[in-house]
């Protein structure tokens, strides 16, 4: 049962971290002051995530500490969906991303409070506040720019159907799902979808946005599996840049 | 641009080439109280700039809600607000004088002393 | 010159000359010297206003430009510790602006022509964020000794007279004294680590020891003074007297780490005062001018954010609601 359980973990602190990763690159150049700091707070949230995940990793299940997981890792290593690993490209992108990749995090989150693996459900429950204030920002701030001008109708229609296949690899199945299923841990990747989309599409709907048709061959998988973009490598080779100059030092 | 920042080479700089200026662009100004514990009073915080009131929430949170505790906040539309003006202060100046509103004011402990001397000579 | 060390000849003269109704002067005046704070809707000599715009919007800008050198180490930040401290850090500078910027905005100049200035270069920012960070190691100097600089700077300017402004730095030290830890921890992290390590530690401080002695501003010898802002508490010391407690309270804390700085001369006189080597003011002025190695840089960044920002601020506006100047 430990290899499902690792395999959750994973996947969902190398998410946290990739898109905290991506969204602190905002901290400083946002569009807006106090729309910057806001990003950077929640980016800083993802990354707090992330080390409570490697942490019980590390803890529970003996894996490496959490600074080795996430700075000496290889690409292969990583199981991050694509979504997660896109570059900011401009606020319209970065805000889409954050709406959809958000409310699959409260949704997780929110059914990993009854997981049967305790130190998981323990971390769901007190985090659940920050992403509940999350997916606030989000609603708030994609629904204000969805009815804003034309440009910004635009640009926001543009940036989900840019997103949607992307967001669908959140999704991707991975080898233990009947385990996690079975004992407990875990409401499962397709039954999480199934929620996912009776959410955001009347969300995305009211907001006047229309959902692109899901075609299946285009949903972006392979990032569960350690298969990534061309994006992550040049992601982790900068995160570690300073690491990798004295791979024993403390810092 | 020749940069040392990988973010910065990242982002198309070529937008930068005109510098032209905006003008008119003020988002709203809300003023924000900072409720620190249940029970206590909202105290003044400071101000933020947003487009509604349920964003400008969400932005009072990170600046004045981002380190220590927080019950509450409240924003309200600085247009909403209504004070004196400051050459009507005078109208508060003799306040501090009436002290038969102060408690310190009223002090017989002497007088009860005075009268139970009284008594026990009589 | 973080907020307002530099003040032009010319300015300082024509400030002189300026002429103000008497009695409200003289009632403004008496009101500072009992130690009470001037609030947004009081009278004020127009020559005060305007000191303090130019003093609080330098100060503002020099917090939002100040986050791009630390900025260039974000996504590089070696381990989760540093990587939070430094994200948190720079988030509390576009905090400092926003505080700042309000503060400003009581004075009657919106945030919108702040910083239009500002990318214009009509509008002037902290000299020493004109110089890159190079190696990780800048970020712990940075944080450490540049931060240091400004919390001398920002603690003496808290006892101002502008209640506003008091009131944003009074928030503002409080949140500077994290930075100034994490900077610290940073330094003594590499100072008692690796040679490679310790090496660009020095290396980084060897390159920030003449910015960080230009910060205060040239020498009380040869820049102007103002009488009226001293009187008026709006420049409440002298650049070197700023520049002496700085060194006093900073230097010792390298030196116990065997780290040195590339100045024979730098030590403490008799009297208590610090000596150090001509810090070449040229190049000060040169910065200043526009000419220090990453002016062009720091402006085009802030451009494009404005510009790159600007259909996000507009799908937010609102036609019918109107700006209004904060309350304090
Ligand atoms: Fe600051
Ligand atoms: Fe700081």
């Amino acid at each position: 049962m430990s290899n499902a359980v690792k395999e959750l973990l994973y996947k969902m602190a190398d998410d946290a971290l990739i898109i905290g990763h991506r969204n602190s690159e905002w901290t400083g150049i946002g569009p807006m002051l106090e729309e910057d700091l806001a990003f950077s707070s929640m980016a800083q949230d993802k990354i707090g995530h992330a080390i409570a995940l490697y942490t019980i990793l590390h803890e529970v299940l003996g894996e490496a500490d959490p600074d080795t997981l996430g700075f000496k890792r290889t690409e292969k290593e990583f199981k991050s969906c694509h979504l997660v690993e896109q570059p900011i490209g401009e606020y319209d992108f970065s805000t889409i991303r954050h709406f959809l990749f958000d409310h699959a995090e409260l949704l997780r989150y929110e059914s990993l409070t009854q997981s049967s693996f305790q130190p998981l459900a323990q971390l769901a429950k007190k985090v659940k506040g920050e992403i509940k204030y999350h997916v606030m920002h989000a609603d708030t701030f994609v629904k204000q720019l969805s009815n804003g001008n034309e440009e910004s109708k635009a640009r926001m229609q543009q940036a989900l159907n840019n997103t949607w296949h992307l967001a669908l690899g959140i999704f991707e199945a991975g080898e233990y799902e009947l385990e996690l299923t079975s004992n407990n841990i875990f409401i499962g990747e397709a039954e999480l979808k199934k929620r996912w989309m009776e959410k955001v599409t009347p969300l995305l709907e009211s907001y006047g946005l229309t959902i692109p048709a899901t075609d299946e061959s285009k949903i972006a998988k392979g990032g569960r599996k350690g298969y990534h973009t061309e994006y992550l490598k040049p992601l982790l080779d900068e995160m570690c840049e300073v690491t990798r100059t004295d791979i024993d030092a403390e810092w | 641009m020749n940069t040392l920042d990988p973010r910065i080479q990242r982002l198309n700089l070529k937008r930068e080439a005109n510098g032209e200026t905006q003008t008119n662009s003020h988002l709203v100004t809300y003023e924000v109280f900072h409720q620190e514990k249940r029970g206590k009073q909202a105290v003044h915080a400071g101000i933020v700039h947003a487009p509604t009131p349920e964003l400008a929430l969400m932005y009072a949170k990170e600046q004045y809600g981002r380190r220590g505790k927080t019950a509450n906040l409240w924003v309200v539309k600085t247009s909403e607000v209504y004070t004196f003006s400051s050459e009507d202060e005078d109208v508060f100046e003799t306040v501090p004088e009436k002290t038969f509103r102060d408690p310190a004011f009223y002090k017989v402990r002497d007088r009860i002393e005075a009268f139970k001397l009284k008594n026990t000579q009589a | 010159m973080y907020g307002n060390a530099f003040i032009s000849p010319e300015e300082a003269k024509r400030m002189n000359e300026q002429v103000e109704d008497a009695d409200k002067l003289a009632a403004f005046e008496d009101r500072i010297t009992r130690g009470e704070k001037i609030e947004p809707g009081d009278w004020m000599p127009a020559e005060y206003r305007k000191q303090l715009i130019r003093m609080i919007e330098q100060h503002a800008h020099s917090e939002i430009v100040g986050a791009l050198p630390e900025g260039t180490w974000i996504t590089r930040a070696p381990n989760f510790r540093r990587k939070l401290a430094l994200i948190a850090k720079v988030q509390d500078e576009i905090g400092h602006g926003q505080l700042l910027y309000s503060a400003a905005e009581t004075l009657g100049k919106t945030r919108e022509q702040m910083l239009n200035d500002l990318i214009n270069g009509k509008s002037k920012y902290s000299n020493i964020f004109n110089y890159p960070a190079k190696t990780w190691a800048d970020i712990a100097v940075i944080g450490f000794l540049v931060d240091g600089a400004a919390i001398v700077n920002q603690v003496i300017n808290s006892k101002g007279s502008y209640g506003p402004y008091c009131r944003a730095l009074e928030r503002i030290c409080y949140e500077e004294s994290f930075h100034l830890k994490q900077g610290h921890d940073n330094v003594v992290y590499l100072a008692t680590g690796t040679p490679h390590q310790r090496a660009m530690l020095q290396d980084a401080l060897n390159r920030w020891y003449r910015p960080l002695l230009h910060f205060f501003g040239p020498s009380d010898k040869t820049s102007v003074h103002s009488e009226k802002l001293m009187k008026w508490k709006v420049k409440l010391a002298s650049n070197d007297d700023m520049r002496n407690q700085f060194l006093d309270q900073y230097v010792p804390k390298i030196l116990e780490l065997g780290l040195t700085f590339p100045d024979p001369n730098l030590h403490k006189n008799d009297d208590g005062v610090w000596e150090f080597s001509d810090p070449n003011w040229d190049e000060f002025y040169e910065v200043i001018k526009g000419n220090g190695p990453c002016n062009a840089e720091r402006i085009a960044v802030r451009k494009y954010a404005e510009e790159a920002g600007r259909w996000v601020r507009q799908a937010l506006l609102n036609p019918s609601d109107k700006y209004v100047t904060p309350l304090a």
